[in-house]
């Protein structure tokens, strides 16, 4: 990624129906729209689910580039996970199998389930990250875990480790992404149809990968420090407003489309 | 090495959990790939025995509710199940880690790690049996699922969490256990 280039899943300031929501009404959207996402099984779903991200692209008032940017930059970690369900998915009818290769109908239409969900929830994580402060975000998690509060747990300290965990995730991604590429640069064989291979290749993925994300980490949490951060409970922050109609309104449409991808 | 401040084992446990996402989906190529390498297990053990057990209770409840809520994996039915046993791997691995004192990393890090897995594994086993699947569980499916399938994730973990944990002191992204024995 060049210096130029927007971090995925940075909040950019608009002006939009999106931008003006109650981040509490966001966050519960976006919970009920992933679980829509994950219950469409079939093709008016799937047209639902598409018609929805259209919709939400256009209201966001946000650069269709920079929307889809985290998708576009793991374009092959969706085309190594399609061709792999595609042909090595052990079905019991196979269209053509030959050695190691099995194409059938059922492990495309695996594939295809598997990539457009974690597609679709991509996005969609990244239009509420791209509209909604992370201070907000973290506000709105502290507000769904006040309860906790009951029970004397620290649940400010929770809502800003959840917050901070789902702004990590796109770079995570990213940078898992970068790292396979570099291992199959180097003759990693992802696509061994032996599972110890497949296995043995993942395995030098993970101790860079952590190394990488402490890295981050270690960063992150300096520059908290360096600016006088010292756990959510010494914050000082303003009461939460009640929230207003359209937001409750907005709730009621991403339930109103759970509720059809149920019955579809 | 700066010491470890709550902010900075408050971030690593958000790395963890943001981990316990990315973490599967890249074992995702394989199928069965969860329950025979265990993939999720990994970040929650090496945020407990880093940050210590309420942190890796914390990322053992997080990690796998973020991850079902994301992308569906581990589906609804198992979630229960598999928060219980993540969250003694996080608890216990922390709480052994502050316990045992022996004056030697590895030996520290495979004595908390081996009680985790053993108590996690037997908890996950006892809830299964007493909560979730009451009446439909055996010892039998308790050793096909937690003991037979997942050998090999079982191996992973033995291997690579303290390889991990001293590649992480070696780079200063953590302190050392041990500074004056191991420089």
């Amino acid at each position: 990624m060049s210096m130029t280039e927007r971090m995925t899943g940075q909040f950019i300031p608009g002006a939009s129906l999106l931008h003006s929501l109650d981040a509490r009404a966001k966050l519960f959207g976006f919970i009920l729209l992933t679980a829509a996402v994950i219950l469409a099984d079939t093709v008016a779903g799937y047209a639902l689910i598409i018609a929805l991200m259209l919709l939400l692209t256009a209201v966001s008032k946000l650069p269709v580039s920079t929307v889809v940017g985290s998708v576009r930059r793991m374009f092959w970690f969706f085309v190594i996970i399609f061709i792999m369900n595609c042909l090595f998915y052990s079905a019991e009818d196979p269209i053509w199998s030959w050695w190691i290769i099995s194409l059938s109908k059922a492990g495309a239409v695996q594939g295809f389930n598997v990539m457009f969900r974690i597609l679709i929830i991509l996005v969609l994580s990244n239009i509420f990250t791209l509209v909604t402060p992370p201070l907000e975000i973290t506000s709105a998690i502290q507000s769904m875990l006040k309860p906790l509060k009951l029970l004397r747990l620290p649940a400010d300290d929770i809502a800003m480790i959840i917050s901070v965990a789902i702004q990590f995730i796109p770079t995570l991604l990213q940078e898992a992404d970068t790292i396979k590429m570099a291992q199959i640069a180097r003759g990693a064989r992802f696509e061994s149809r032996k599972l110890h291979e497949r296995a043995a290749a993942m395995l030098p993925l993970i101790v860079p990968m952590f190394l990488s994300a402490f890295k981050r980490a270690d960063e992150l949490a300096t520059a908290m420090e360096a600016r006088g951060y010292r756990g959510a409970k010494h914050r000082s922050g303003k009461k939460a407003a009640p929230m207003p109609a359209g937001s409750y309104a907005s709730i009621l449409f991403c339930a109103a489309v759970c509720a059809a991808e149920i019955i579809i | 090495m700066r010491k470890m401040t709550a902010v900075k084992k408050s971030i690593i446990t958000a790395v963890c959990i943001a981990l316990c996402y990315v973490l599967p989906l890249m074992f995702h190529g394989i199928q069965n790939a969860g329950s025979i390498f265990c993939p999720m297990h990994i970040p929650v053990f090496i945020c407990g025995l880093i940050c210590g057990w309420p942190y890796g209770l914390l990322c053992g409840i997080a990690g796998p509710l973020l991850s079902s809520a994301l992308t569906g994996m581990p589906p609804a039915a198992m979630l229960p199940s598999m928060m219980v046993e993540l969250a003694v791997y996080g608890a216990v691995a922390g709480l052994m880690m502050k316990l045992v004192h022996t004056k030697s990393t590895y030996a520290d890090l495979y004595i908390s790690l081996i009680t985790a897995i053993v108590c996690g594994r037997v908890l996950a086993g006892v809830a299964k049996a007493l909560i979730f699947a009451r009446g439909s569980y055996s010892m039998a499916a308790w050793v096909a699922g937690n003991v037979v399938t997942s050998w090999p994730g079982t191996v992973i973990q033995l291997v690579f969490i303290p390889g991990i944990v001293f590649a992480l002191m070696k780079a200063n992204l953590i302190p050392r256990r041990y500074p004056r024995l191991e420089d």
